[in-house]
């Protein structure tokens, strides 16, 4: 692969996910993750949640896709890590929209670090969500 | 007996050989909106990088079912997540994961549970390390 280039405060494209019930259980099929909070109202509500809620996974991994659509490999991604700050609440009647981009916060040794946000309704629901690139 | 700073160290046996094939590939980049990279399709794709999470999960379930921690999946909040990759995994790898508790903040009725699986092929090349931080609680206090 040829050299990436990146340069901190380089600003990632940025893009928008509507998360639908039918997403939830895509993913659950997927990942192997069927705990009911993510596909049943009734196991929801029991833990006093508004609604059903994304797993955190989902929005980790489709978070990463500002760094993979910017790198374009995504065997370039060294590293990455989030907290689960808050859970994406997912109505039945159209779902959430989540919004993703991401900032170049340093480059070092051929490998950039990207700091990524993820908002739902405006609040953050990834917290020190950072994935390292390599550039080389 | 409710998992402890004692259970520090603990490790599981390697989960079965999982074979990551291209149609669980596709899948999973389906799953994550992400179907269109070409990295993901093809005669040779890598997995979207948090496809590790799957092995990872498989080797959860040997903790979780160790009658010495007394845990639940069902009262443990998922706090962190970090993976950091040596390689991506490929369709044709086969891949175990070992489990290791590596720390253990018991308070009250919760314990912050910090863990870390290996991946590796079967032949023992390292791919990624998934480490995670658990809040569990024991029932009697729910």
């Amino acid at each position: 692969m040829s050299a990436l280039a990146a340069e901190v405060g380089q600003v990632l494209p940025s893009f928008s996910r509507t998360l639908e019930r039918a997403d939830l259980v895509r993913y659950a099929g997927a990942s192997g993750d069927f705990n009911p909070i993510h596909w049943s109202d009734g196991a929801a509500a029991a833990l006093g949640l508004p609604d059903v809620i994304a797993h955190g996974m989902l929005t980790m991994g489709t978070a990463l896709r500002v760094v993979t659509d910017w790198c374009g490999d995504p065997a370039r991604v060294r590293s990455y890590s989030v907290r689960f700050t808050k859970p994406v609440v997912v109505p039945a009647d159209g779902g959430a929209v989540v919004r993703f981009g991401g900032t170049v916060t340093k480059v070092e040794d051929g490998v950039a670090t990207v700091s990524i946000e993820a908002t739902c309704d405006g609040v953050l629901v990834l917290g020190a969500a950072t994935a390292e690139v390599f550039l080389g | 007996m409710p998992i402890s700073e004692d259970h520090v160290g603990r490790s599981y046996p390697a989960t079965a050989p999982y074979e990551v094939s291209r149609a669980k590939i596709a899948e999973f980049a389906a799953a994550l909106g992400d179907a269109d990279n070409p990295a993901y399709a093809g005669e040779a794709p890598v997995a979207p990088p948090t496809f590790a999470v799957v092995l990872a999960a498989a080797a959860w379930d040997a903790m979780f079912a160790d009658p010495e921690l007394g845990l639940s999946l069902s009262r443990t909040v998922h706090v962190d997540q970090k993976f950091t990759w040596q390689r991506p995994l490929r369709a044709g790898d086969e891949v175990t994961a070992t489990l290791t508790i590596e720390k253990v903040r018991a308070r009250g009725a919760t314990a912050i549970i910090t863990i870390a699986v290996a991946l590796s092929t079967a032949s023992g090349e390292a791919l990624c390390t998934a480490a995670s931080t658990l809040m569990h609680t024991n029932e009697e206090a729910a």
